[in-house]
C-alpha cells in the first residue's frame, strides 16, 4: 500500500472541497482499499464521506423512487418500498458478494466499482485500464470470465456489478454534485465503454460526487427480477446474469426493460429483445425468439466461447421466470 | 498387563484446545510475540523465465523504516548442503537469492526488511528488478517428458487386444492449490550459531533438518516451533523458500525477522497439487469382468525437481484383473514444485478408474456396485499379500442401504426437480496411509497429572485431542489432568504430519509410552509392602481416574499421588516409539471408502449443485468420533472444490497465476453445501498397528470427484472427463 493522507468530510461542502484538491472519496472501502493494498490503487488522499447525508430511500413525486448515494447495498435490498416497487433490485443486491460486503459496501460506491478482471488487480501484468498505453494482457490471456458485447482492442474487462444491471435495465439515472452544482446522468451515459481510454470508466468529472440514483416511475403492475448464473452458489461473480422487468396488461406484454450482466464492459442493455417483446402475448416461443437476440454483436474470445449461447439461455429463463409463463 | 478400560478413546469429546482458538489465545506462527522483531517482505519475479539483470533498490531503501534489501548481489552464498529428506523431491532444490537465474514467475528474488510491516511492503513495491525474460515452458502438452515409472504385469496390451468390451478414455485435471486459511508464516531468531524459527509446517523436524542443511549446523542448533497450524491440507509438508528467507533476513540483520506470505504468494510460494492428463484403455469381458487396464499419466513438476507422488498404486492393487500396465512421466515445466495435497495421487487416480468403472457399467447396463463387486480382489494382486482388513463390501451395503440407492433410475435424465435434472452417482476409494517410526515421551508426576510430548503437528485433525485420549486411557487417567505436547523440534521425533498417519504412528508411540509408565507404577505398587496392591500380578491391576486397583475389586488400590508420594518419587517417565510398518509386510494395508451423492444439474444454464453426499468409511477404529466427523465433512468439502470449482490458472504467455486470490480461485462457500454425512464401519484393524487405526483424513477427499461426475453423468447422460466440471461441459 502507497502511504496516502486521510480526512472525513463533515459536510458536502467539505467534501466536495477536499475533492477540487484532488481527493479521492471513500465510503464502504470494500472495493477501493481491496486495490489500494495491491497498489493498484494509489491514491494520495483519502475522503471519507461516509458522514455524509446521503443515506435515504425516498419516493420520487412521479412514482419512482430515488435511492441515497451512501445507502448500504444491503439496506437497499431490504428496503419496503425496493422490494415492493423494484424486486430486480433487490434481488441484485442479495445475489451479489457476501453479506458482509453488503453491510458496508454503499450504492453510489457499487457502481463505481473496478473490473475483476485479474490483470488489472496485477500490477506487473499489461493493463490498459490500470496503465494506460501498456496492453491488454487479458485479449489474448486468460479470459474465461471476460466480456463479449462492448469490448475494444484495448479492454475486454467486464463491469463486475449486478444492481448496476438492474438500474440499466431499468434506465435509472444518477445524480451528480460538483463545484459547478448539480447534474443528472443517465445510466446508460454514466458509465462508459472502454474504446481507446478503458481507464475511463464512469462520466464522472474530477471532485464530483455520486449523490442518488433515481430509480424511474415505471407503469404498474410490474413484474421483475434477476438471475445470476456462476460456478459457485454464493459470493461469486455472475458468468452471466440477466434483469427482466415486464409490464403486462391485457395478457399483452406493454413494456419490457431488459439487461444483462458478466457479458458486458458495462451493464448491458438488450433494446432489440426488449422490442422483440413489447406488444407480444407471454410465450415460451416468445421468450425463445426474444433471447436469441440477446448476444447480437458479441465477439467472444479463447476463453468464453460459451457466453453468447450461456447468456440467451439465461435471458430466455428469465424472461420465462418473471413472464410467468412455462 | 491387563488391558485398560477405554474411558476416553471413542467418545465424542470436544477439542481440548477449542477454548484456546475460539478465545483467540492459540498462538499461530505469525503471533508469537519475539522482541525486537523486524518485518520483511518477498519481492517476486514478475517474469516466468530468465535471468536478472538489474536490481534498483535505491527508492525501496529512502523509504523511512526499510532498513536493508536482500537478493542474489549482497547475500552471503548458503551451503545447501544436500538433503533427500524433508519432502524434498530428487533434484537440485531452489536456493534463495544465490544467483541471477529466474526458474518460474514468482520466485523470490529480493527480500526487504524494514521495522514496521507496512515500511516493508511499501518498500518491497519500490524494487526495481529488470530481467532478460525467456517465455516458460508452463503447458503440460508441451513439456518434454522424463523416463516414465513404469509397472506391469501380465500383458495389458494382448489382454485389451482381446477383451470383449474395450474402452479408451482420456482425462484431465486441473491443478489445484492448498489454500488453508492460515498464510504460511515464518519468525526467526539467532542467538549466535543457534537458529530458533516459529514455523507453520507440517513436520517440525523436516524443516529442521532442511535449516540445518541449508545454513550447515548440527541439527540440534536448530530448532523449529509450531504449536498451532491453521489448515494445511499438504502445503506445509516441506520446508519452502520463504522459511530459508526469514532465517538468512535475520541472521544478515542479527535480529529477529518475520515473513509472513501474502494469499497471492501461496501460489507459487508454496506447493500444490499437479495438473494430470491420464488416458486410461481398459478391457473387460461382457459381465464387466475386468481384464487389462492401460495407464498412461502425465503430471506437472518443476524443472529443477522431480516430484512423484503415489498416482500409480490404486490402478495395481484397487481390483481384480491379470493384466495391468502403467506408465507416470513427469513433466519438468517451469513451475514452482508441486506438493502432496489432500488425498495425494489417489485423489486423482480414483477420478479416472472410478470414473471408467461407471462408464464401463453405464455400457454393459449393471449396477454400478456390482460391477465392483465383480472385480473385488481376494489379495493384493500387485504383491500377493492378504489385506489386513478390506470391508469394501460393508461399505457399498451400508452405504446403498444408508442413501437410498435403489432409488437411483439407472436410466440418465429421467429423473427432474423443475429445472434441475436430478442424478445419483457413487465411487469408491482407497488410500494407503504412511507408517513410519514415531517417538513420544511421557511423563507422570507425583500429583498424578501426565504431560505427554511428540514432535508432531495438529494442523486441524485433533492432534492435541485425540493423543490426550490414548494417554490418558493408557496411563489411567482423566482427559484433565493429562497434557499434550506438540509441534516443538525438542520433542521426541515424528514423521511428517500429513499421509494419515499422525493417529496410527505418534499415537501407538504415546500408547507405548504410556504403558511403560503405568507399568512402572504398577511394578512399584506391587513389590511395595506399604502398598494394598502388594503381591498381586502385575497383570491383575488397572487404572482408573489415576487410582491403581486389582482389576474387578476397585476397593483394593492407591492412587498414583499416593504411591510415588510415598516411595519419594517426584515423577515416572517413559520414551515410547512405534517402529514403522512391520518388515517384511505380513499385510497389504489400506483404508477404504465409498461415496455416494446425489447432484441437481441444471444443464440449460450449466449449473452443477451438490444435493447430498453420504461417505462410508473403513478406515479402522475410530478415536475420535467428532474430530473425525470433522474429517470426512471437511474431505468431502474438499472433494466437491476439486470437483467442481478449484483450477489454479496459468497464463502459457508468461509463467503467471492469474487467480491467485481466494476472489479468484474458488473453494466452496457454504452455500455450496448440502446435507453431508459420514458413516464409519465399527471395528478396528489388529493387524495395522497396536491402535488398530487406519487412519481417516486423507481418504475422506478421494472418491467424491468421481461420484459427482457419475451423478453428473446419471443426471444428464453427459460424461464429463475434465475437473473442475464447469457450465462450459453443458453449452
Amino acid at each position: 500500500m502507497h502511504p496516502f493522507s486521510y480526512t472525513r468530510a463533515s459536510d458536502t461542502r467539505e467534501a466536495l472541497d477536499a475533492g477540487r484538491h484532488g481527493g479521492r472519496y471513500i465510503a464502504g472501502g470494500t472495493t477501493l482499499v481491496d486495490l489500494m493494498r495491491e497498489t493498484v490503487e494509489r491514491p494520495e488522499t483519502l475522503v471519507d464521506i461516509s458522514g455524509l447525508p446521503l443515506r435515504e430511500v425516498r419516493a420520487t413525486q412521479g412514482g419512482g423512487l430515488r435511492i441515497g448515494a451512501l445507502v448500504t447495498m444491503a439496506e437497499t435490498a431490504a428496503h419496503p418500498k425496493v422490494r415492493a416497487l423494484y424486486p430486480v433490485i433487490s434481488e441484485s443486491l442479495e445475489l451479489s458478494a457476501s453479506a458482509q460486503l453488503r453491510n458496508m459496501a454503499t450504492i453510489g460506491g457499487n457502481i463505481m466499482q473496478r473490473t475483476r478482471c485479474t490483470y488489472f488487480r496485477d500490477v506487473t501484468a499489461d493493463c490498459n485500464k490500470r496503465e494506460p498505453g501498456s496492453g491488454c494482457a487479458a485479449l489474448k490471456g486468460h479470459n474465461r470470465t471476460h466480456a463479449i458485447l462492448g469490448t475494444s482492442d484495448a479492454c475486454v474487462a467486464t463491469h463486475p456489478s449486478d444492481v448496476a444491471v438492474a438500474f440499466a435495465a431499468l434506465e435509472a439515472t444518477v445524480h451528480l454534485l460538483g463545484p459547478d452544482g448539480e447534474r443528472r446522468l443517465r445510466f446508460a451515459d454514466f458509465l462508459l465503454r472502454p474504446g481507446s481510454t478503458p481507464n475511463r470508466e464512469q462520466a464522472v468529472r474530477q471532485g464530483e460526487l455520486i449523490t442518488a440514483v433515481e430509480i424511474p416511475a415505471l407503469p404498474r403492475p410490474l413484474r421483475s427480477g434477476y438471475l445470476k448464473v456462476r460456478d459457485r452458489q454464493s459470493y461469486e461473480f455472475a458468468l452471466t446474469s440477466a434483469a427482466v422487468a415486464l409490464h403486462i396488461r391485457g395478457g399483452v406484454i406493454r413494456e419490457a426493460k431488459v439487461a444483462a450482466g458478466g457479458v458486458g464492459t458495462v451493464p448491458w442493455k438488450l433494446p432489440a429483445v426488449e422490442r422483440h417483446l413489447v406488444g407480444e402475448r407471454p410465450s415460451a416461443a416468445l421468450w425463445t425468439a426474444a433471447a436469441d437476440k440477446a448476444a447480437d454483436g458479441a465477439r467472444p474470445l479463447q476463453h468464453n466461447r460459451f457466453k453468447p449461447e450461456l447468456l440467451k439461455r439465461t435471458v430466455e429463463r428469465q424472461l420465462r421466470v418473471v413472464g410467468g409463463t412455462k | 498387563m491387563s488391558p485398560q478400560p477405554q474411558a476416553a478413546v471413542g467418545a465424542p469429546l470436544s477439542r481440548v484446545d477449542g477454548r484456546l482458538k475460539v478465545t483467540g489465545q492459540a498462538r499461530y506462527a505469525a503471533e508469537h510475540d519475539v522482541k525486537g522483531v523486524l518485518h520483511a517482505v518477498i519481492v517476486d519475479s514478475s517474469v516466468g523465465l530468465g535471468r536478472i539483470t538489474s536490481i534498483d533498490t535505491d527508492a525501496a531503501l529512502a523509504h523511512p523504516g526499510v532498513l536493508r534489501v536482500i537478493h542474489h548481489r549482497n547475500a552471503p552464498k548458503l551451503p545447501y548442503l544436500d538433503n533427500p529428506g524433508s519432502n524434498n523431491p530428487q533434484g537440485r532444490r531452489l536456493r534463495v537469492f544465490q544467483d541471477d537465474k529466474v526458474l518460474f514467475h514468482g520466485q523470490p528474488v529480493a527480500v526487504v526488511v524494514a521495522t514496521t510491516l507496512e515500511a516493508a511492503q511499501h518498500g518491497a513495491s519500490l524494487v526495481e528488478v529488470r530481467y532478460d525474460a525467456k517465455k516458460p515452458s508452463t503447458e503440460l502438452a508441451e513439456a518434454k517428458p522424463d523416463e516414465p515409472t513404469r509397472y506391469a504385469r501380465g500383458d495389458a496390451a494382448a489382454g485389451l487386444r482381446d477383451a470383449a468390451v474395450r474402452m479408451d478414455l482420456t482425462y484431465r485435471m486441473a491443478r489445484n492449490h492448498q489454500n488453508p486459511m492460515e498464510p504460511h508464516a515464518t519468525i526467526a531468531r539467532w542467538n549466535g550459531d543457534k537458529l530458533t524459527v516459529w514455523d507453520k509446517t507440517q513436520w517440525v523436524v523436516g524443516t529442521q533438518t532442511e535449516l540445518s542443511t541449508v545454513f550447515d549446523l548440527p541439527m540440534k542448533s536448530v530448532r523449529v516451533i509450531s504449536p498451532f497450524v491453521g489448515g494445511g491440507f499438504g502445503s506445509g509438508l516441506r520446508c519452502w523458500p520463504h522459511t530459508v528467507v526469514a532465517a538468512l533476513a535475520a541472521r544478515e540483520m542479527k535480529r529477529p525477522v518475520k515473513v509472513v506470505l501474502t494469499r497471492r504468494q501461496m501460489y507459487f510460494g508454496t506447493g500444490f497439487r499437479p495438473s494430470y492428463d491420464y488416458r486410461l484403455r481398459l478391457g473387460s469381458d461382457r459381465r464387466g469382468r475386468l481384464a487389462a487396464m492401460v495407464h498412461e499419466m502425465d503430471a506437472e513438476t518443476s524443472s529443477y525437481e522431480k516430484f512423484e507422488e503415489a498416482i500409480m498404486l490404486a490402478g495395481q492393487m484397487f481390483y481384480s484383473m491379470p493384466n495391468v500396465s502403467q506408465a507416470y512421466r513427469k513433466m519438468p515445466l517451469d513451475v514452482n514444485t508441486p506438493l502432496y495435497m489432500r488425498g495425494p495421487g489417489f485423489a486423482n487416480a480414483s477420478f479416472v478408474i472410478e470414473s471408467a468403472m461407471d462408464e464401463l457399467a453405464n455400457r454393459l447396463g449393471v449396477d454400478p456396485i456390482e460391477l465392483r463387486l465383480r472385480n473385488e480382489p481376494a489379495e493384493d494382486e500387485s504383491n500377493g499379500l492378504p489385506w489386513s482388513t478390506r470391508k469394501l463390501r460393508e461399505c457399498y451395503s451400508v452405504g446403498a442401504r444408508e442413501f437410498g440407492w435403489d432409488r437411483r433410475n439407472p436410466e440418465p435424465r429421467s429423473t427432474r426437480d423443475g429445472d434441475w435434472l436430478v442424478g445419483m452417482g457413487m465411487a469408491a476409494a482407497v488410500y494407503d496411509p504412511g507408517r513410519f517410526p514415531a517417538q513420544a515421551r511421557v511423563r507422570l508426576d507425583a500429583d498424578g497429572t501426565a504431560v505427554a510430548e511428540a514432535a508432531t503437528i495438529d494442523m486441524g485433525p485433533g492432534t492435541y485431542t485425540s493423543q490426550t485420549q490414548v494417554a490418558a486411557d493408557a496411563l489411567g487417567l482423566t482427559m484433565r489432568t493429562v497434557t499434550f505436547r506438540l509441534g516443538d523440534s525438542l520433542y521426541p521425533p515424528t514423521p511428517p504430519h500429513g499421509g494419515s498417519m499422525t493417529m496410527t504412528v505418534v499415537g501407538s508411540a504415546v500408547l507405548d509410552a504410556c504403558n511403560k509408565v503405568r507399568g512402572q507404577a504398577i511394578k512399584l505398587a506391587v513389590e511395595d509392602e506399604e502398598s494394598p496392591l502388594y503381591g498381586v500380578e502385575a497383570g491383575d491391576v488397572v487404572v482408573r481416574a489415576g487410582r491403581l486397583h486389582v482389576q474387578g475389586n476397585p476397593t483394593r488400590g492407591e492412587t498414583y499421588q499416593r504411591l510415588l508420594t510415598r516411595n519419594e518419587l517426584t515423577h515416572l517417565e517413559a520414551d515410547g516409539a512405534y517402529a514403522g510398518a512391520p518388515e517384511p509386510a505380513r499385510h497389504s494395508y489400506f483404508s477404504y471408502g465409498a461415496v455416494f451423492t446425489e447432484v441437481g444439474v441444471d444443464a440449460t444454464l450449466g449449473l452443477v449443485r451438490v444435493r447430498r453426499m453420504l461417505g462410508v468409511y473403513d478406515v479402522g477404529r475410530i478415536v475420535s468420533p467428532k474430530l473425525a466427523d470433522s474429517q470426512a465433512l471437511g474431505g468431502m468439502v474438499g472433494g466437491i472444490g476439486q470437483a467442481l470449482l478449484e483450477h489454479t490458472v496459468t497464463d502459457h504467455r508468461d509463467g503467471r497465476i492469474v487467480n491467485a486470490s481466494l476472489a479468484d480461485y474458488l473453494v466452496p462457500v457454504n452455500a455450496d453445501i448440502p446435507d453431508l454425512r459420514a458413516i464409519y464401519l465399527e471395528g478396528e484393524d489388529p493387524d495395522a498397528d497396536p491402535l488398530g487405526v487406519k487412519g481417516i483424513g486423507e481418504i475422506v477427499q478421494v472418491g467424491v470427484a468421481p461420484a459427482m461426475a457419475n451423478a453428473v453423468h446419471n443426471a444428464t447422460g453427459r460424461r464429463i472427463r475434465e475437473l473442475p466440471i464447469t457450465a462450459e461441459a453443458f453449452i
